[in-house]
């Protein structure tokens, strides 16, 4: 489950029009999110509120034998009106999907594209105009963040900035008092120009200084299917044009690398990596396949992931290392389901059956009947029917993860809504040891105003 | 005289090196690893060598059939070796990152991707040369100390002998790591292997030693009172308390072997069980043979390892300040000098023979009280005044005064101080007894130490005892009780109501006038301090319930 303060991040990314997929961190987190998913320990609870669209509180309790917890504060400088903060209201794939659907290029190199987006906004979402009008003056929108954990005093800060519209930075900091030095600071200065994302860091500790960067080839952002990206945008006037171009896999290539090097400490690291996925326009299986290289330590690492049926994602890691032959691999799942988490499990009747009759059919049944009073609203009514699917997204209820690894160890993650609350119900087993194979369990408990 | 030293025996015991690397092993996992050691140190091969060490005898400080102390100078320059295997992290992303806060990270996504290597690293040519203080004894094994960095070089190959700033790094790293492993974990090591040789039935009791020790019964100034107060009745500060330590110093470790207090212990429990046969032991002349008093049997249990420890010091004539509840107590009786020469000597005898009635269950209140502050010592006293009552009265004439916790006020206090706690004393009637009397358990003087002593003392006692202090007068029923057969003087000495004793009026008279004085100042005194007071009211004070 991303936490509370992550989904109210994200929206100000959103809002400030920002791509936080264009980035080489970024590049299999798919993957990792569908196989590397975290699973409560203990009982934690959450209590959230975007007291008003610029301010977030977030409190948290949580107890693995001692009672810890957290305050969170968040401050953004641009109101955050268009999000559901409430927990009953927040679109649970926001918070529990993992499979990530490339974004259309948010890229700012043509003029175009700010059009392309923004009758493609407009279209999703209402507030087409608080997310155009910010990225024009976007450009001082600012966040900041801080949490404070109690029985630790470790404190962390985060201020995200907008310099301009294509160059972020990013300062995080945590002050604890076993740390060397008290505390460590990076800093993130990233720069998105769409085609491509480049990033400079620097870390306190060890002087580490980093570089990576990412660029994006074929599919919508090659010049010669430029037609294209507005085609998927609105894929109903394009439709015979694309009809060849579907048929085959569409996607989006990108190829990225990074370099760190310690001046301190003298250490360094790198990794070359390449992704290539699919584009929402596919109409095929949405599929994102990833490899990367650390050709200093040997090691290749591939992913690959596939959303085969809405409510199924699937995901595998294979790891292997050439200089040490040491291999890994770990098979990821996600399951949607639309039952309610206490008839899923009770075993009681599927509700799907019921549910998904009951919004479709009267509204169709209602359509019909209003246009027949109504005269000429046939044709043009259809058009509200495309926000349909979302809500057919909504219905689903709850979530089950689960993932194995070549240890045996399984992790079995029960995420949902009950009522206005957002639970987590995760169990880690070790399928090696049979006679105690759990070895944790967790509840989290998320509620939001 | 001539020693030989024997380096083969050791190699030839077929186990030996088993148990050497599996201690070694144990030894090396034991604290927690730096992140670029992922696995765990096996020590795979592990050789003494055919070279001995040359040794060179500097001094022999104790030389016995069974024990021996002794400094040497050991130089070695064999051919041992050892053998360690283990798995690193290569990568210095992984291990710079792993121990940092993951939202400061910089979440590189593949670049601390991890590469384990295993490594091999050999320590051989080892050249020693030290001073070696050796202390051995059957009881307690062997004994190394070492008084002097003890590495002069050593040897490493490993895997990563190829690349030299590794080779470099490991050098360097694993020379420091040997400098500690020598001075703190091999001296641990080799008493484990010596226990195992020597006396196998010591390691249980080695693996309970921290129990014991843990047990209030044993260090009284283990944990010292949170407040502790001196004689006087002055805050002591943390660092003097720490210096009292009972079994700290080398020569407290010289003073009781620890076989004595075993057949000490044994004997005490052989009194308290059904056990028919009492272990003896050696040049200890038991009073009930010696004394013609009526001494009973329950009286030797009284030598309890405790006293006999006590009473050690003393004789080392060390300088201790006790510092419990009823030295505190003492002390602010002394800042009040009109109550101080009130305390009746008899009162405190003969308490303190009631005590000896039941010495198995004493010894466990009175360990409370000695280390307890004032208020366990209140919540324990009802107890062992429950066990007073019921003791036997014949007892009472026992005026030898082994009560053993004021033996180890006495021994314990200071001779500067001496005066001012002779005078505290209510037990002490006399200053020439009390030498006698803090040798009581050891010395077969004690005895003899007769109770016409007291008696003639008595009649000066009487006087003063007439003017007890209230806590005096408040034990006196139960002294009364118990002293009930005893002579007429000391019938007389016992100042309670319940007493019978046949004296003046004028003195009666007396008694009551301070009586209400006594009963004035402790209103005061009430009035002043309420909390001080309270505490003392309801139960006897912890100075009085141990002399008993």
């Amino acid at each position: 489950m991303r936490e509370f303060m992550q989904y109210i991040t994200n929206a100000f990314y959103g809002a400030t029009g920002w791509n936080d997929d264009n980035t080489y961190k970024d590049l299999n987190a798919t993957a990792k999110g569908l196989i590397d998913f975290p699973l409560p320990r203990g009982l934690r609870l959450n209590l959230s509120a975007l007291a008003t669209p610029h301010f977030a509180t977030s409190y948290q309790l949580g107890t693995v034998g001692v009672v810890d917890g957290s305050i969170s504060y968040l401050h953004s400088t641009i109101p955050l009106t268009n999000i559901a903060a409430q927990s009953d209201q927040i679109p649970l794939s926001a918070l529990l999907r993992s499979y990530r659907r490339l974004h259309g290029l948010g890229s700012r190199d043509g003029q175009w594209c700010w059009e392309a987006e923004d009758t493609a906004s407009a279209g999703a979402t209402q507030t087409a105009a608080p997310t155009i009008s910010p990225s024009a003056t976007s450009a001082g929108s600012t966040l900041l963040y801080g949490r404070l954990y109690l029985p630790q005093s470790l404190l962390e800060a985060l201020v995200v900035r907008r310099l301009t519209p294509e160059l972020q930075v990013q300062l995080s900091a945590v002050s604890e008092r076993s740390l060397r030095n008290g505390g460590t600071i990076l800093g993130l200065l990233q720069y998105d120009r769409g085609k491509y994302g480049i990033e400079g860091l620097f870390s306190t500790d060890g002087g580490l200084l980093g570089f990576r960067g990412l660029y994006n080839f074929g599919g919508d952002t090659s010049p010669s299917t430029s037609g294209s990206p507005a085609g998927p945008a609105s894929s109903e006037p394009s439709g015979n044009g694309q009809s060849s171009e579907k048929e085959r896999i569409y996607g989006r290539f990108s190829a990225g690398g990074e370099v760190y090097y310690g001046t301190l400490n003298k250490s360094g690291g790198m990794s070359l990596g390449g992704r290539f996925a699919t584009l929402p326009a596919h109409r095929g299986t949405p599929l994102t396949a990833t490899l990367t290289i650390n050709p200093l330590m040997g090691n290749i690492n591939a992913t690959y992931a596939v959303l085969a049926k809405d409510y199924c994602a699937l995901a595998t890691r294979m790891e292997f290392n050439v200089y040490s032959y040491e291999s890994e691999w770990a098979v990821g799942m996600e399951l949607w389901s639309n039952r309610r988490p206490a008839g899923f499990l009770l075993g009681a009747d599927p509700r799907n059956l019921e549910v998904i009759p009951e919004p479709e059919a009267p509204r169709v049944k209602e359509r019909s009947f209003q246009a027949k009073l109504e005269w000429r609203l046939d044709d043009e009514e259809p058009e509200p029917s495309p926000p349909s699917p979302p809500e057919n997204h909504e219905e689903y209820r709850g979530v089950l993860k689960a993932r194995m690894d070549q240890n045996l160890r399984v992790g079995l993650l029960w995420e949902g809504r009950a009522k206005s609350l957002i639970f987590s119900l995760g169990t880690g087993i070790d399928l090696r040891k049979l006679d105690e194979p759990f070895r944790s369990l967790g509840l989290e408990i998320q509620y939001s105003s | 005289m001539a020693f030989n030293f024997n380096w083969s025996p050791l190699t030839a015991d077929a186990g030996f090196y088993k148990r050497a690397r599996d201690l070694l092993t144990t030894a090396l996992n034991k604290s927690p690893k730096p992140p670029i050691i992922v696995d765990d140190i096996i020590v795979t091969e592990f050789n003494l060598g055919s070279v001995p060490p040359d040794l060179e005898i500097l001094e022999i400080g104790d030389l016995a059939e069974d024990r021996f102390r002794g400094i040497f100078k050991m130089c070695y320059s064999g051919d041992a070796f050892l053998t360690l295997k283990t798995r690193v992290q290569a990568n210095p992303l992984n291990t710079c990152l792993s121990a940092k806060p993951s939202f400061t990270s910089p979440q590189p996504l593949a670049a601390a991707s991890s590469l384990t290597i295993p490594l091999q690293i050999t320590l051989s040519e080892i050249k020693l040369s030290a001073f070696i203080i050796l202390v051995f004894s059957k009881q307690k094994g062997l004994t190394i100390v070492f008084r002097n960095d003890p590495l002069e070089s050593l040897k490493v190959s490993s895997t990563f002998d190829s690349i030299e700033f590794v080779r470099d790094y490991l050098q360097r790293t694993i020379e420091s790591k040997l400098r500690d492993l020598m001075m703190d974990e091999l001296p641990a090591i080799i008493h484990r292997l010596s226990l195992q040789l020597w006396c196998p039935d010591q390691i249980a009791k080695d693996d309970d030693e921290p129990k014991e020790t843990s047990e209030p019964g044993v260090n009284p100034l283990a944990t010292p009172p949170l407040d502790a107060v001196d004689v006087h009745g002055h805050l002591l500060d943390p660092t003097a308390i720490s210096e009292l330590s009972l079994d700290g110093g080398p020569e407290a470790q010289l003073l009781f072997s620890q076989k004595t207090l075993l057949r000490l212990s044994d004997m005490t429990n052989s009194q308290v069980t059904s056990s028919l046969d009492t272990s003896t032991t050696k040049d200890v002349l038991i009073r009930a043979w010696a004394g013609p008093d009526r001494f009973d049997a329950a009286n030797t249990p009284t030598a309890t390892p405790n006293l006999a420890r006590t009473s050690s010091y003393s004789a080392s004539a060390h300088t201790y300040t006790f510092s419990d509840s009823s030295s505190q107590e003492n002390g602010s009786i002394s800042s009040r000098p009109s109550l101080v020469h009130l305390h009746s000597s008899t009162a405190g005898l003969s308490l303190g023979s009631g005590r000896h009635a039941k010495p198995g269950r004493k010894k466990k209140t009175r360990v409370v009280d000695l280390r307890s502050k004032t208020k366990t010592g209140a919540e324990t006293a009802p107890a062992s005044e429950q066990g007073d009552r019921t003791s036997d009265a014949a007892s009472a004439s026992t005026s030898n005064p082994v009560s053993e916790p004021a033996v180890l006020h006495d021994t314990l206090d200071a001779p500067d101080d001496d005066l001012a706690s002779s005078k505290v004393r209510f037990n002490r009637s006399s200053d020439p007894r009390s030498p006698l009397r803090t040798q009581a358990p050891n010395s077969p003087l004690a005895a003899q130490v007769p109770s016409a002593d007291i008696r003639k003392a008595n009649p000066i006692e009487t006087q003063a005892s007439s003017r007890t202090s209230e806590k005096a007068k408040k034990e006196s029923p139960a002294a009364a009780a118990a002293a009930e057969p005893a002579k007429a003087e000391w019938k007389r000495a016992s100042t309670g109501p319940m007493s019978d004793t046949s004296s003046v009026i004028l003195e009666q008279a007396w008694i009551m006038k301070m009586a209400g004085e006594i009963a004035r100042r402790v209103y005061e005194e009430k009035h002043r301090n309420p909390g001080f007071w309270d505490e003392r009211d309801d139960v006897p004070p912890p100075a009085y319930d141990e002399a008993r």
